[in-house]
């Protein structure tokens, strides 16, 4: 009965405090988000990089609006002072300190914050159900393949020509032998083939032609495969499926990275860099839900990392490596320098890679074959003016073409097609 | 036995007509594509185990060319002492500032937003939007605090020390100063009562 009546009562002080200071509420979740937001929840237990604030009330010395209001404006002073709740908790969240807001906030604005937490949560923002990007799958539904088309068609020809030439033997023979003739012998199909053959020894050379011809482009063709995963009519290529369910689309296209903040040493390196762990880290600490995969994908993340989203704390012998698949494979006999492309030659992402900023899954968008190499090569023009690094060299290229008026100075003219440029 | 070929017929056309999207395709000479030499994020069996490149640590006591020590702790007391004594050793001008912009487009953006109002894609995503580099609390951060919150993080901000090398960073803190604007000489009122205000202006429009 008396658990009831303090339910009701606390009950009717929440009431009284949303109706006396429903502006103030509002206020209170302005401030929370540019004050407090960064590191706390309003109303869960997720802890961010200070502890959630659910049912904080209830865990604080009483009187609890006093003590909270005290720890929002001077934490530092309250710990100072000895309180053991607050040297707890400042010990429980491995001596973070919180920001003093002293100075920063007037009494007024706390009591605002504090009715804020102390009231119902916010209705949570409505995730905007996209529809589903998975490409993989959606692809190759519906329709017959041409293949199989040809070869049931092939089949069905094949087992009309055996009924008709039954039925023309059998016609064959009841004719003979109404004109009582001797039956024919029976002749072989084979045999019949060869007899056929060679009554028509130019067809059959026209079409044996043909035949070679198909098989030798067929050859040609394949050739043109080995080591390229490439279809050329389509320009669809190699696209693996990844350990993580990772959207280049929802990340570089839908957020806007840069794609130098994931793969960070383009500028710098060989490599344009496969992101550790702890970049991924950097935003996936506080995002713990996606957009289309919800909390498995990222799930993923934070076990490799040795994460644990509910105390907000990584345990390294917990973490694994990522087992990413390149995309991307050139021979280990051709050198490829990216920092050599996109910084001196000033190349863009988009030029070799495709528009990843629209795909789900990353796909080679290029053959990556020498031909393609070279054939960029020759028509690039070196991006040299203003360019400290071809300096000297363009100071050259303009002397040993002078007066010639339409030359452009394309890759190949500074030793772009030097079989030792990329295979050393 | 016609059977047999027709399947070895039908298993050939069709392995022409598809390709599985998850094989590389086929490799003339493989040796040559994917040499005996170690390679970037490649595995080597130690001791029976299977490891990735990635999870080698250095020798102890290595240190990479070019590297230099940052001496702060990424503790409270070193984010203070980092924002008494560290300076900028990079000298101003314009030009370096440029630079802090091209490397904020690519590695700040999508958080802070563009005038590092904290409205990047990114940022608004967060539990909580990053503080603008305007706001009371950060306008008048020193330098050396700048440094040391890109270079281990800073609340929901994580750690950017392997992203960026330390002249980069710097360079970005001058591109941070020029978006926190002019800073404020100690005018203590104004910084106290700033979010009080902002409340009652919005109390009386309504």
């Amino acid at each position: 009965m008396s658990h009831l009546s303090l339910k009701s009562l606390v009950a009717a002080f929440l009431m009284l405090v949303f109706f006396t200071s429903g502006i103030r509420a509002q206020d209170g979740a302005k401030l929370f988000k540019q004050n407090c937001a960064v590191c706390h929840t309003s109303h869960t237990d997720a802890h961010g990089t200070g502890p959630g604030l659910k049912g904080v009330f209830d865990r604080v010395p009483k009187p609890a609006d006093a003590w909270i209001h005290k720890w929002i404006l001077n934490n530092e002073k309250v710990i100072k002072s000895g309180d053991p709740y607050a040297n707890k908790i400042y010990n429980d969240n491995a001596k973070a300190a919180m920001t003093v807001f002293e100075g920063q906030l007037d009494d007024k604005a706390v009591d605002a914050i504090i009715a804020f937490i102390k009231g119902p949560p916010p209705a949570a923002p409505i995730l905007a159900k996209g529809p589903s990007s998975d490409v993989a799958a959606t692809e190759n539904v519906g329709g017959i393949d041409p293949l199989y088309l040809t070869l049931g068609i092939l089949v069905i020809l094949a087992i009309l020509i055996g009924a008709l030439r039954s039925v023309r033997t059998s016609l064959q023979n009841t004719a003979n032998r109404s004109e009582g003739k001797e039956e024919n012998p029976e002749i072989g199909f084979w045999n019949e083939v060869k007899g056929w053959m060679g009554t028509n020894r130019r067809l059959v050379g026209v079409f044996s032609l043909i035949l070679v011809f198909m098989g030798m482009k067929g050859c040609w063709d394949a050739c043109f495969d080995i080591g390229v995963y490439y279809t050329w009519e389509t320009k669809n290529g190699y696209k693996p499926e990844q350990p993580i369910k990772f959207s280049h689309k929802i990340h570089a296209g839908d957020n806007e990275i840069a794609c130098q903040y994931c793969h960070n040493t383009v500028e710098k390196s060989r490599h344009a860099g496969i992101p550790s762990v702890n970049v991924c880290m950097n935003c996936h600490k506080a995002i713990t839900e996606g957009a289309t995969t919800g909390k498995t994908e990222i799930a993923k993340i934070h076990s490799a990392a040795g994460f644990n989203p509910l105390t907000g704390k990584y345990d390294e012998s917990k973490s694994n490596p990522l087992k990413w698949i390149k995309v991307y494979n050139l021979p280990d006999h051709v050198y490829f320098n990216h920092s050599q492309h996109v910084v001196v030659g000033k190349q863009e992402c988009a030029t070799c890679h495709g528009d990843l900023k629209s795909m789900t899954l990353a796909e080679q968008k290029n053959p990556l074959t020498m031909k393609w190499c070279i054939d960029c090569h020759r028509q690039t023009e070196v991006a040299m003016e203003g360019n400290p690094y071809y300096e000297r060299l363009h100071k050259a290229l303009k002397e040993k073409y002078k007066g010639q008026y339409d030359v452009k100075f394309t890759v190949d003219k500074i030793g772009g097609l030097e079989c030792a440029k990329c295979h050393y | 036995m016609c059977g047999l070929t027709a399947a070895i017929l039908l298993t050939g056309f069709t392995s022409c007509g598809k390709r599985d999207v998850n094989s590389p395709g086929v490799e003339f000479m493989p040796d040559m594509y994917r040499s005996p030499s170690m390679e970037v994020y490649g595995t080597s069996v130690f001791n029976g185990d299977t490891i990735f490149s990635s999870q080698f640590l250095p020798v102890k006591g290595t240190i990479a060319r070019g590297y230099i020590p940052y001496g702060y702790p990424n503790t409270d007391e070193g984010y203070l002492q980092a924002g008494l004594n560290l300076k900028n050793p990079i000298a101003f001008s314009e030009s370096v500032v440029k630079e802090g912009e091209v490397l904020f487009g690519k590695y700040c953006i999508h958080c802070h937003g563009a005038s590092g109002a904290g409205d990047g894609k990114v940022g608004l995503k967060l539990p909580g939007p990053p503080p603008p580099y305007t706001s009371v609390a950060l306008k008048n951060l020193p330098e050396g605090k700048i440094f040391h919150s890109i270079t281990y993080g800073k609340g929901v901000m994580g750690n950017h020390a392997s992203i960026l090398t330390q002249e980069e960073r710097w360079k970005l803190v001058y591109y941070v100063q020029k978006l926190q604007g002019p800073k404020e000489t100690a005018s203590a009122d104004s910084t106290k009562t700033g979010n009080a205000k902002e409340i009652k202006k919005e109390e009386k429009t309504k």
